[in-house]
Order: structure tokens, then C-alpha cells, then sequence
């Protein structure tokens, strides 16, 4: 997710669009500076976009050839991601992967979400204080605490309460779904939309429950 | 000999740790077991006040860390038992002046001299969490029936997780029975199937434990007291003896709950 910082611009913000992540460095920063906090981004952010493809908008700054030969070496080593293509103005854009097919006019709400990509397993209850990204669809086999954050690109599956905060499609899939054992989150997201749960009590579910995307609204249903 | 190492520990303040240590350490000291209680809440120590021991203190864990006084010079013995004692923390330092590393090798150094090692963890999950922890096998996490509490208690079971320490414990302490009924406390079962570690003990509120903390004499020493008893049984436990959950809310789930974490 890009973290926006009010006072200052950051040296490179990676939004999450339609197609994928877009890099979008910023205009004044100095390009070590961007190298500098694009490294640590990718640090800290672990393996969550890990195989993932990214472009890099460069209307707003123009990087030498060299420049973004080093930016796209450092997104391979570091987490493997493909720059795919670069663009330099709003009609000027060069794909750099030769191979690579544009999801063309994707449907109204949808990500290309690889489903290659073996979903995360999490083997055990994430309690408070964990944050759990996956680059695809997650499995957590328990609960999902208060105080505890998944964040899925495809669906999250919880053989557990769901308690927590979790949410899916986080590139913008809006097909993307919830289920779990037992739905009573602190907040649910799927791709841009928040939902809340409702005040007072609900009744237990029978069997499991699943959050999706209804009419523009986070629906959860129970079976 | 090698004795067990147990941290008390709560992420949130003012749960009861101290009142934990104080009263499992002066129990199992009863049960005639050589107990040392270890203070690691360096700066802000209170474990000497509930123990009654104040005015005795001459060293404390930074002077035998740092090695200004052997470890023996810094134990207190208390009042009535002469098996107990307790090492306090230092009042005028700061956390950082000591490294999990040293807490380790000082664990190691007592437990070949006592059965029980019992340490007080500070509140919070910071570097004085991180030196409590870092030379105990078994943990002993306290909450309150209250969400905050609870949210910390989970926060700090996910940690001891991390760091490997797989032997953890539930004590529920200050649960009024009354307001469970009534609905507006959680209950052990909630309680219990949110943080899913084994339940020691639970302890009802109660206000001889101000009393008794303020005369700087534990609990379990008084005959008749419910908390009292509780940490009787919760200090049993500890120690392997098969003591039976009582049903004190009036129906039966405590008895479910016994054969859920005993089987």
C-alpha cells in the first residue's frame, strides 16, 4: 500500500492501479535518495510483491537510460519483480517485456491476479500485533486475532475466527473474497471499499461465512 | 540440579504481576521448595514493597549483573521463609543496563542453586520484556477480564511465540463473578478461546489483595481468603499436582474447560 506523508512527498510512491503497481518517482527528489527508499521499501515490505510486474510513470520525472536499468536490477534482485514497462508521457509508452500481453480493456472492477502464484499458508493463530502480507490468495489455519492484519492480493481464507482486520483483493480485485469459520472483524476490506461490522450481537453461523463484493457494498454472507 | 525458570508476564500494566510472583513464590516456597523471585522491572521495582522487604536491600540485579556484589550479597531472604528470597530490581538505573545475554547467564547461575526461578516482567514489550524473557522456559502471561488487557495479553503470547518459548500459561485474575453472570464481564470461556493457551488459574476480584499489598504480607499466607486460594491452587498447578478447576459461576463449563486443557 503506498504510505502518503502529508509534509513530504515520498522519494517514490508505488501505487497499486488496474494493471498492477506503478512506480512513480518523485520530481525533485535526488535519484540515490530514491534508490535509497525503494531498497527499503522492498525490505520491509518482505515478499509482497514478490513476482509481481510493475511500470514506472516517469511523466512527472525523467530517469536516465542508466537510471532505470539500476532501478529495474534492483526490483529483480531484491523481490523479484519484472519492470514491464515505462512510461515516459501520458501517450508515450514502451513496453520493456517483449512477451508481455496487455490485459486489454479488463472488465469494469478487475486486476489480472496471477493464479499461479502458490497462495500463503499460515500455520498457526496470528494474535495481536501480527501483519501478514501475501502476494497471492492466504490460508490462515487459525484464528485471526484483534490487533492482527492480513493483507491479501487474491482471497483470505481463515479455518478460525476472523477477528481482526482483514483485507483482500488489496491490488483492487473486487472479485476478491473473505471466508471464514466465523466472521466478527474489527474492519473487513475488499479491494478499495471498508465495511464495519454491524453494532449489537449476531447470531453464530452454522457452517462458515464469506465476505464479497455486492452491488458496490461488502456483503457477508453465511452458509 | 536445575531448576524451572517461569517469567510473569502481562504487556499491560497493573494487571498483577508482582502480586502473581509475589503469591506463587511465597507458595511453593511453603510447599518447601527453595524459590528465588528475580525483579527485572529495573527502574520501577515494587516487588520488595508487596514482600514486605524494602528496608533490607543493599544490592540489587544491576550491582550483579555489573558485578559489583556476588549474586548471594543481592538476595533477600524473606521474613518467614527461610527458602524464599528475592533478588530486586535496581530503582535508579535504566532498562538498557541490561542485556537479555547477562539475564540468561544469571537464570543459568541461579537455577543450579534453586527449584524455582519466578521473574517479574516490567509492563510493556520493550527491552526490559526482552531481558525478563530471555532466560525463562515457561511463561506465565496475566490478563484482567478486560478487552485491553486481553489485546496486550495476545500481543504478548504472539511475542514469547516468536522467541521460541513454547510452555505458556493463563492466569485470569481480578474476574467478578457476579458481573459475569450479569453479562457485563467476559468470561474465562471467552477469555480462554480468544488467547487458546492452557488456563492455570483464575482469580476472583477481591479487595484482600489491596491489603495485603499494602502490609507488604502475600496472600496465601492469610487462611480464608478466596483470592488466597486461588493462588494456592494456581501455585499446585504450576508445580504438576492435579488440582480441579472449582465451579464458582454456578454452571458447568469450568468442568468442560478442565477436561479440555487437561486431556
Amino acid at each position: 500500500m503506498p504510505l502518503r506523508n502529508a509534509d513530504r512527498p515520498l522519494p517514490i510512491q508505488i501505487k497499486a492501479t488496474r494493471d498492477g503497481f506503478t512506480l512513480v518517482p518523485d520530481a525533485t527528489t535526488p535519484f540515490q535518495e530514491i534508490m535509497r527508499y525503494m531498497k527499503h521499501r522492498l525490505d520491509e515490505s518482505h515478499d509482497f510483491f514478490y513476482h509481481s510486474e510493475m511500470s514506472l510513470d516517469l511523466s512527472a520525472r525523467p530517469l536516465q537510460t542508466d537510471q532505470i536499468l539500476e532501478l529495474r536490477c534492483l526490483l529483480a534482485e531484491k523481490a523479484g519483480v519484472k519492470l514491464v514497462e515505462v512510461k515516459m508521457r501520458e501517450d508515450l509508452v514502451c513496453t520493456l517485456e517483449p512477451a508481455r500481453t496487455r490485459p486489454k480493456a479488463a472488465p469494469q472492477c478487475s486486476s489480472p491476479r496471477n493464479r499461479e502464484v502458490t497462495p500463503m499458508i499460515v500455520r498457526s493463530t496470528c494474535r495481536s500485533g501480527t501483519r501478514i502480507e501475501s502476494p497471492a490468495d492466504c490460508v490462515v489455519l487459525g484464528d485471526v486475532n484483534p490487533g492482527a492484519e492480513v493483507i491479501a492480493v487474491g482471497d483470505i481464507i481463515v479455518f478460525g475466527s476472523l477477528r481482526g482486520v482483514a483485507h483482500a483483493g488489496a491490488t483492487g480485485d473486487c472479485s476478491a473474497r473473505i471466508w471464514a469459520l466465523s466472521i466478527e472483524p474489527s474492519q473487513i476490506r475488499i479491494a478499495d471499499l471498508v465495511a464495519l461490522p454491524p453494532a449489537g450481537n449476531k447470531p453464530t453461523p452454522k457452517r462458515f461465512e464469506i465476505a464479497e463484493i455486492q452491488n458496490n457494498m461488502i456483503q457477508v454472507l453465511t452458509l | 540440579m536445575a531448576g524451572k525458570t517461569i517469567v510473569v508476564t502481562s504487556g499491560k500494566g497493573g494487571v498483577g504481576k508482582t502480586t502473581t510472583v509475589a503469591n506463587i513464590g511465597t507458595m511453593l516456597a511453603k510447599k518447601k521448595y527453595s524459590v528465588c523471585m528475580l525483579d527485572a522491572d529495573i527502574g520501577l521495582r515494587n516487588l520488595d514493597v508487596v514482600m514486605g522487604l524494602e528496608n533490607r536491600i543493599v544490592y540489587n540485579l544491576v550491582d550483579v549483573i555489573e558485578g559489583h556484589c556476588r549474586t548471594a550479597q543481592a538476595m533477600i531472604r524473606d521474613r518467614k521463609l527461610s527458602n524464599l528470597c528475592m533478588i530486586p530490581a535496581a530503582q535508579t538505573r535504566e532498562k538498557n543496563s541490561v542485556q537479555p545475554e547477562q539475564m540468561k547467564t544469571l537464570c543459568a547461575e541461579l537455577a543450579e542453586e534453586f527449584d524455582y526461578i519466578i521473574i517479574d516482567c516490567p509492563a510493556g514489550i520493550e527491552q526490559g520484556f526482552k531481558n525478563a524473557v530471555a532466560g525463562a522456559q515457561t511463561a506465565i502471561v496475566v490478563t484482567t477480564p478486560e478487552v485491553s488487557a486481553i489485546r496486550d495479553a495476545d500481543r504478548v503470547i504472539g511475542l514469547l511465540e516468536a522467541s521460541l518459548l513454547r510452555d505458556i500459561h493463563l492466569i485470569i485474575n481480578r474476574l467478578n463473578h457476579r458481573m459475569v453472570k450479569k453479562g457485563d464481564m467476559m468470561s474465562t470461556a471467552d477469555i480462554l478461546s480468544l488467547l487458546a493457551v492452557p488456563l492455570l488459574g483464575v482469580v476472583p476480584e477481591s479487595e484482600e489483595v489491596v491489603i495485603s499489598t499494602n502490609r507488604g504480607v502475600p496472600l496465601v499466607h492469610q487462611r480464608g481468603s478466596r483470592a488466597g486460594r486461588a493462588f494456592t491452587q494456581i501455585a499446585a498447578r504450576l508445580n504438576g499436582e492435579e488440582v480441579p478447576f472449582e465451579d464458582e459461576s454456578g454452571n458447568g463449563f469450568l468442568g468442560k474447560m478442565k477436561r479440555f486443557i487437561w486431556s
